[in-house]
């Protein structure tokens, strides 16, 4: 029963992590003040 | 406290060996995407090219066209369409300027581009269009979904506003890159007539008064990295030519364009770095920290097993003291 108890302590534990990092995701941030390029730059 | 311990190596073996799966199949697909304010520039030469000179209307040589290839990501954009589509979604404002070998203006060509930030599957929303023109893609542009397959996909063509197939030729290594190689062949189609054209004057709707048609051709060549799906280079051979109408004096038809079109020496030098390290990221996802986990997992796990069988491994037999007399039988 102890044995139960411990892998799926493990297991909810994983999953936790994973779904909470997954939901964080990664922030949008802002447009780019950058122009679309009318010129040719000479490096990248 | 040997039981103890093997319960605690127990909950992290699993713990690891179900990170392993939950990576993969849950958390890749949700964490790998494009970022919505993205900004990226390309520039591609087409040395020995020919340009169709519209003071004279004829074909000539040219050592160089330089084509700058600009997309910016559209955050405001992508966050309303966001609400309705409901998923993650990229906007990109691109275009594409053609600049002559006097550093004039050949032609511009602006697009806005949706899709899905996860898939690369296109989004159709208001504002979607090349030159202007309100179009509908049902395929992929500019970039290969991540884990890039060895079969074909649709690739949208944005001078003949049409999607078609492009072929999985082969896989190949460039530069130390191990490459999926794409081809598409565009057979010669009627294309609108670019909408900003490099004499004033003339525009799109006074060419389509004389009668002349604008026709295109080409061969596109993309080497993509699989796990990114991003082309790490990229070439096209290229034409257009305008036939018909009275703009050209009775000639059947002249060329506007003809060149093999190829990605700059430090654009693609910039590229492969940028796809190398990229790479890195998605692999740690899919690859590296999937099986690494796995590998951790069971290895707790035999050591959970091993720590169990020992604690319950029966004790020694305690020593008979032979001291002790015997009864005597009578």
């Amino acid at each position: 029963m102890r044995a139960l108890i411990a892998a799926a302590t493990g297991l909810v534990l994983a999953v936790v992590l994973v779904v909470t990092i997954s939901a964080l995701g990664s922030p949008d941030g802002k447009t780019s003040p950058k122009p679309l390029l009318t010129t040719v730059p000479s490096h990248p | 406290m040997r039981r103890k311990a093997s319960l605690v190596l127990l909950a992290c073996a699993v713990f690891f060996a179900a990170l392993s799966p939950l990576l993969r199949w849950y958390a890749f697909p949700r964490l790998a995407k494009i970022p919505a304010n993205q900004y990226q520039d390309m520039v591609l030469v087409a040395k020995n090219a020919t340009l169709l000179d519209y003071g004279t209307m004829t074909a000539k040589k040219v050592p160089q066209v330089t084509i700058v290839q600009t997309l910016k990501g559209n955050v405001a954009a992508a966050k309303r369409i966001e609400k309705t589509a409901g998923r993650d979604v990229v906007v990109w404002d691109g275009l594409s300027y053609v600049q002559g070998p006097d550093g004039k203006m050949v032609s511009e060509i602006p697009e806005r581009y949706i899709f899905d930030a996860h898939s690369q599957e296109p989004v159709h929303a208001t504002g979607e269009m090349v030159d202007g023109d309100p179009v509908a893609r049902d395929g992929i542009e500019f970039k290969f979904p991540f884990l890039t397959e060895k079969r074909d996909y649709e690739y949208f063509d944005a001078q003949t506003r049409t999607t078609n197939p492009i072929h999985y030729k082969g896989t190949q290594t460039f530069r130390g890159v191990k490459v999926y190689y794409f081809e598409q062949t565009i057979p010669w189609t009627k294309v609108p007539m670019p909408k900003k054209l490099p004499v004033q004057g003339i525009t799109a709707e006074s060419v389509a008064k004389t009668g002349t048609t604008r026709w295109y051709t080409t061969v596109r060549r993309f080497w993509v990295e699989p796990a990114t799906g991003a082309p790490v280079y990229g070439e096209e051979i290229h034409k257009e030519e305008l036939r018909g109408g009275t703009l050209l004096g009775g000639r059947a038809k002249v060329t506007a364009f003809a060149g093999d079109v190829k990605m700059r020496e430090d654009y693609i030098e910039s590229t492969v770095a940028l796809v190398k390290h990229n790479r890195t990221l998605v692999l740690m996802l899919t690859s590296y920290l999937p099986w690494g986990f796995l590998s951790l997992g069971i290895a707790l796990l035999a050591l959970s097993l091993y720590l169990e069988a020992r604690s319950r491994r029966p004790a020694d037999p305690e020593q008979v003291d032979s001291s002790v007399p015997e009864p005597v039988s009578v």
